[in-house]
Order: C-alpha cells, then sequence, then structure tokens
C-alpha cells in the first residue's frame, strides 16, 4: 500500500510506526514532529530520518517553532498545506495519523 | 453492490484516552449507517488492537462501579455481538504476559464471535486490504 | 477532484490538532477537492459559537464559519457535543449534529480519509 503518516509528536509513546509495513512510505512531519526534521540530539539526526520512506515537514509549524527551512535535515522535503493536499491526492492512498 | 473496508486500528490503552471508546463505538455504528447510503452499499470496519491498545481488551473491567461509566469491555462485547470482527495482537500480549482467557468475551451474552488472537501480519494485512486505515 | 473526510478528536484548547485539520480543510477546498469534517470527542468543542478570542487560545468559530461558507460538510457527534453541555441552541450555525454513522457514510464516499485521533 502507498502510505503517508503524519507524524505529530517528538516522543511518542507507541511504536506503531516501527512496525507499519508499505510499498511506498511517506512520512509527514506536522506539529512537534517537525523537531524530528532539524533537531540534532547529543549531536545526532532524529533515528526516525533512518527509516525507508520519503519524508516532508509542513513549513507553518517549523516557523511556529522558531525554526528555518535552512535547519530542515537534507533528507526531509519542507512544505506548505497545498504540498500536503497534493501529497494526499496524488501520491499517498491511504493516510494515518499517529 | 459496494462495500468499504475499513481497518480501526487501536494502539493505545483505555481511558486515560477516550480514542479506544471511540473507536469501538465508530466502528458499531457500521450497524446503522445504511440508513444514510444507497441501497446495497455496506461499510465494515475491523477493529484492530495494536502496542498498549491490547490493554483495552482485557476482560473483569469495573469502571461503572468505579466512575459510573460504561467499560471499554462492555463496548467490545456490543461490537463482538453485533458481529464485528476484532483482532488483538498475539506479540503484544505476549509482551505483557496477558493470556488469552483474560480476554473480553461476549460468551454470556450470545455473541456468535469471538475476539481473535492474531500475529502481527494478520493485522497487517487487514490494513492493507482496507481502503482507508483509522488509527485510534 | 477528490473527496477528503477529515474526523478529530482532539480539543479546541490543549492541542494544535484541530488548527491543523482546519487549515489543511482550506487548502483542499482550495485545490478543487470536496471536504467532510467530523468532530467527536473533545473535538466537539470547536461548534461552540460565541468564542472569544483571546490571543493565547487558538479560536475555531472564525475559520469554521468560512470553511462552512465554501461548502464543507461538518458534522459534530450529538452524543459526544452534549455530553460536553453544549446545545444545538449554542452551537455554530450550519453544523450538522448527528451520530457516528455520518462519518461512516462520509468514509464510504471519500477518496481519502485523515482520522486525526490523539489526546
Amino acid at each position: 500500500m502507498r502510505l503517508a503518516v503524519f507524524v505529530s509528536d517528538l516522543r511518542s509513546t507507541v511504536d506503531t510506526l516501527e512496525r507499519l509495513k508499505a510499498e511506498k512510505l511517506g512520512i509527514v512531519l506536522v506539529g512537534n514532529g517537525v523537531y524530528h526534521a532539524s533537531l540534532k540530539e547529543n549531536g545526532k539526526s532524529s533515528p526516525l530520518l533512518d527509516k525507508p520512506a520519503s519524508f516532508y515537514v509542513l513549513s507553518e509549524d517549523l516557523e511556529t517553532r522558531g525554526i528555518s527551512a535552512s535547519e530542515v535535515d537534507s533528507r526531509v522535503k519542507v512544505v506548505n498545506y497545498g504540498d500536503v493536499v497534493d501529497l494526499i491526492f496524488n501520491e499517498y492512498e491511504k493516510l494515518a495519523w499517529l | 453492490m459496494a462495500d468499504t473496508k475499513l481497518a480501526f486500528v487501536v494502539q493505545r490503552p483505555p481511558y486515560k484516552s477516550e480514542n479506544p471508546k471511540l473507536a469501538i463505538t465508530h466502528a458499531i455504528a457500521y450497524q446503522t449507517v445504511e440508513i444514510l447510503l444507497e441501497e446495497g452499499e455496506t461499510v465494515t470496519p475491523t477493529l484492530c488492537f495494536i502496542g498498549d491498545g491490547v490493554l483495552a481488551c482485557i476482560k473483569d473491567q469495573k469502571a461503572m462501579d468505579t466512575y459510573g461509566i460504561t467499560s471499554t469491555e462492555t463496548h467490545l462485547k456490543n461490537a463482538l455481538l453485533v458481529d464485528l470482527d476484532v483482532f488483538v495482537c498475539k506479540e503484544d500480549l505476549e509482551r505483557f504476559g496477558i493470556t488469552e482467557d483474560k480476554i473480553v468475551n461476549a460468551d454470556d451474552m450470545g455473541a456468535d464471535k469471538r475476539i481473535q488472537v492474531v500475529p502481527y501480519e494478520t493485522i497487517q494485512a487487514e490494513m492493507e486490504a482496507a481502503k482507508h486505515v483509522l488509527f485510534f | 477532484m477528490g473527496v477528503l473526510s477529515i474526523g478529530v478528536f482532539s480539543s479546541l484548547i490543549g492541542s494544535m490538532n484541530l488548527d491543523f485539520a482546519l487549515k489543511l480543510a482550506d487548502a483542499a477546498l482550495q485545490k478543487g477537492h470536496k471536504v467532510n469534517l467530523w468532530l467527536s470527542g473533545n473535538a466537539t468543542s470547536l461548534v461552540k459559537k460565541d468564542q472569544k478570542h483571546l490571543k493565547d487560545y487558538s479560536t475555531g468559530e472564525k475559520p469554521l464559519k468560512a470553511l462552512l461558507e465554501k461548502g464543507v460538510e461538518v458534522c459534530t457527534c450529538e452524543a459526544c457535543t452534549l455530553a460536553r453541555g453544549i446545545q444545538k441552541t449554542d452551537a455554530i450555525e450550519g453544523v450538522q449534529w448527528n451520530a457516528m454513522h455520518w462519518y461512516l457514510a462520509k468514509i464510504h464516499e471519500s477518496d481519502r480519509v485523515l482520522h486525526i485521533g490523539g489526546e
């Protein structure tokens, strides 16, 4: 399946994402999930970014938190709400909010 | 005739969050959705409990006695009574040391269905077979 | 163009999930898609009219009314709403009140569904 997962937290109390399998996996970082795109905890990028997936981060939620696009990991594409709509309709068939 | 298959995946434990309860009550609503659909059209949800969500399936919950609210167990029994397929992840039950005899059933209410303890792979297959997946 | 149904459980205040849902709905509309919005659990707080816009808090009334005017179908879970002390007379005009099967019916006709559970 082509699955887009919306990650909205920095810390999650559930490990669902680790187990989900998809032929095409997109991870859309929104809300406090955007920290995964830029934070380097103890000098290391978020392990989330090591997953075999395409990564997107919502620009509005980055800016809200004082993070600029230049601080975003090169593996993550910065998108706006309109881009998210296009991802939803054009790239993925199922959506999950974790 | 068109059927929309849905996978409801519950990943949170009950009571702190309203999610597990709402997952079950939303799934049960499949029984009456036909009044809003064209003739012959149906919606079929499957309830799947994974991760900490499996804790919602432990029987002998006494939420009515302690807080005066319907227990998640009662909601699950109702789900079984209306013939919903309910799956609980075997690996997660084992991780918590929960044996099958501790799982909710609705035998006392005459339900034909029982909660099915299945490997995670089965739940993954349910998600793949569904048109939409909803996480609770 | 497609149909997107968004279901939300999160509260208007204390979570930004509803803010996200409203903005996403608007973006989808601007792209020409049809949008349905289902409010259940704590998200039903969104339908209360006469929200005072204090800048420390999210406000949903204005964007919700704008979405309604643009044709978004918005429905609140009647039981969840009444349980929180919000009566129909207290609610923003144009919001539908129904049971959970409304959401399932909208999902049935949708190309995409984003269900925002969470706290």
